[in-house]
């Protein structure tokens, strides 16, 4: 089990920057999910880790020892891929085997131990059967077999339930969580999926366009978001984010109307998530554009000036459109973030 | 009911008539050949068209007797799989590293190996003949299974290489991330992933290699080194003439053992046919 230290990582392809100076500790244990849409170099960054890409710039320590110029077979690090990776040659099997083989781990452990991993991912019964004649869900359980095989000091995993349906991502989650936690195997966990992150993650690395955005327990990324772009990504429908001008301790954009501390002033963003937003009240003056019931909640659309407000209804809210109606926010959970896209935090 | 049986009978019955007739056209030449080596030299070249040949094993007796044809044989299948072999063992690394390795130059290199496939093969055929002669290699299998490989390798690279393209690139990193070498990665994973492609270019290469004449009547002067491709030769001119029958049957003799190599891999072959075809 080890520690993971990243120190001003810089990654350059010609003159594109795919991550720049990242630094970050991940605690030993620690289930650290790196997210992020596509290319904010949450992949590289993994890479990086494994040694399957050299860093141009920074240090990247494993365990306390610098891991720069060591081969991604030398580092004691498990890889996870989004397309299994599993060798299509080999029985499932064989494919657990390999890295034991690989690493001259004594041949007279190797089926109690590929046994054991198949047993711990449900899947003992088909280890004669080629990846080939295996179901999507079966080929994922059988590549963190593989992985979990070796008792690695790390576990990598690049998006690895992205191919999947969501019934099954959903059971597949929690095994990796369980599994995590049962081995207690420090693991990085790349993903563009914010449920996925929020359910597995002890903490959450927020990356876009090669940065660091935010660092924190999915409690603390919801709740106390350090910028725009974390705030919208985080949360489905995402945080509301209305441009406008705060004087005086108000802020004031076409339609909406809302008390805010003495020291925001200009122009800035107001963020309000749905679930903080309740029918009735003059914080919102507008229309109802559109009413969507979920089953277990109901989202609403409102229009205000040329802005839409999602808010998050009672599972039994319905209305025409074009009503007009009111919002009222909940003033303990608004967020303001300056031109520059930064929370700004002060006084309340 | 009944006459939907009735018709998809027919459909049947209409399909296996279809392919039956194409096979025969395929077969035709084949069974004709067969049908001119056994029979007797004077019923081959009549002008009229005979219904009911007489069998004769007159041709195979004269290939007995008068041509060490076995002796042909060995050379052919000696030169052509010790060529393939050579052509296997230097392509596939080489195909690799075209296919994977990041450097300078790679695809200028890649369509230099290309390029020597090119070139007319008579253009070179005098200095090959005065390099072999320098070598001491003239009459010998040895000589030409080194020019088989050689004519086939830049080919068999090209077709393993673009096979090798295909295998995704994460196998080779989860490969590397359970601890294993890039020769390891190469025998274990890559090799086994594009057998079906190894395949095919291994016997496309045998292929070529058989039928090579060129090179063969240019190296070979006796026995020791003749093919069956060469051996042909010998029956068209001389003081006998063109004997048809003895041609024939050392054409079926020559297709016998390509006839056996492609049943035995027909699987392999026809995926890996396929899948070049796919990629274009």
């Amino acid at each position: 089990m080890a520690s993971i230290h990243l120190q001003n990582i810089v990654k350059r392809y010609g003159g594109f920057v795919g991550v720049q100076n990242m630094s970050l500790e991940i605690a030993d244990e620690e289930f650290l999910v790196l997210l992020g849409p596509s290319g904010c170099g949450k992949t590289t960054t993994m890479r990086m880790i494994a040694g399957l890409e050299v860093p141009t710039d920074g240090k990247i320590m494993i365990g306390g020892e610098v891991m720069n110029d060591v081969d991604a077979r030398d580092r004691d690090v498990a890889m996870v891929f989004q397309g299994y990776a599993l060798y299509p040659n080999m029985s499932i099997y064989e494919n657990i085997r390999f890295p034991l083989r690989m690493r001259g781990v004594p041949a007279s452990e190797h089926d109690a131990r590929i046994r054991q991993a198949a047993e711990m991912v449900e899947l003992g019964a088909y280890l004669d059967r080629k990846p080939a004649a295996l179901s999507g869900g079966q080929r994922q359980r059988a590549a963190l077999a593989r992985a979990v095989v070796r008792q690695p000091q790390v576990f990598l995993m690049d998006e690895p339930l992205s191919n999947l349906d969501a019934k099954l991502r959903q059971s597949m989650r929690v095994q990796i969580k369980h599994m995590q936690r049962q081995l207690k195997v420090t693991t990085v966990y790349v993903t563009h999926d914010q449920i996925e992150a929020m359910t597995l993650a002890d903490r959450i690395v927020i990356m876009n366009k090669g940065a660091i955005q935010q660092v924190g327990t999915p409690d603390e990324i919801y709740s106390d978001p350090a910028n725009t772009f974390v705030a919208g990504f985080i949360g489905s429908p995402p945080m509301n984010l209305i441009e406008g001008t705060a004087q005086g301790g108000r802020f004031n954009a076409p339609g909406v109307s809302a008390p805010c501390p003495s020291n925001v002033q200009g122009k800035v963003t107001l963020g309000i998530r749905p679930e903080d937003c309740r029918i009735g009240g003059d914080n919102v003056q507008g229309l109802v554009y559109g009413v969507e019931p979920t089953g277990d909640t109901t989202y609403l659309t409102v229009l205000a000036g040329t802005k839409k407000i999602e808010v998050k209804a009672a599972r039994d809210y319905r209305s025409d459109i074009d009503v007009s109606i009111g919002i009222t926010f909940d003033p303990a959970r608004l967020y303001f973030f300056g031109q520059d896209g930064e929370r700004i935090r002060g006084v309340a | 009911m009944a006459s939907a049986r009735k018709s998809r009978g027919e459909s049947l019955l209409l399909r296996y008539l279809v392919l039956g007739t194409w096979a025969l056209v395929c077969l035709l030449p084949i069974l004709w050949f067969l049908s001119i080596g056994f029979r007797p030299r004077t019923e081959v070249i009549t002008p009229q068209p005979i219904f009911w040949p007489t069998f004769s094993l007159d041709a195979w007796h004269l290939l007995m007797s008068d041509w060490p044809i076995a002796m042909y044989l060995r050379n052919s299948v000696i030169a052509v799989a010790g060529s393939v072999v050579i052509d296997l063992i230097l392509a596939i690394p080489a195909a690799y590293a075209l296919a994977r390795y990041d450097f300078k130059g790679r695809e200028d290199i890649g369509f230099y190996i290309l390029s020597t496939r090119m070139m007319a093969p008579a253009i070179v055929a005098v200095p090959i003949f005065f390099l072999f002669k320098t070598l001491g290699l003239l009459d010998s299998v040895w000589a030409l299974m080194l020019i088989y490989a050689a004519i086939n390798l830049s080919l068999v690279t090209w077709i393993i290489r673009s096979y090798m393209l295909d295998i995704p690139k994460e196998l080779e990193d989860a490969a590397r991330t359970d601890g294993a070498s890039d020769l390891r990665i190469l025998w274990e994973i890559i090799i086994p992933a594009c057998l079906p492609g190894i395949i095919t270019a291994a016997v496309i290469a045998a292929i070529f290699a058989i039928n090579e004449f060129l090179f063969t009547l240019l190296i070979a002067s006796t026995a020791n080194a003749y093919t069956m491709s060469v051996a042909l030769a010998n029956f068209t001119g001389g003081s006998d003439g063109i004997i048809y029958n003895a041609i024939a049957l050392v054409s079926f003799i020559a297709f016998v053992p390509i006839l056996i190599l492609v049943i035995l891999i027909q699987k392999h072959l026809s995926r890996g046919l396929t899948m070049g075809a796919v990629k274009g």
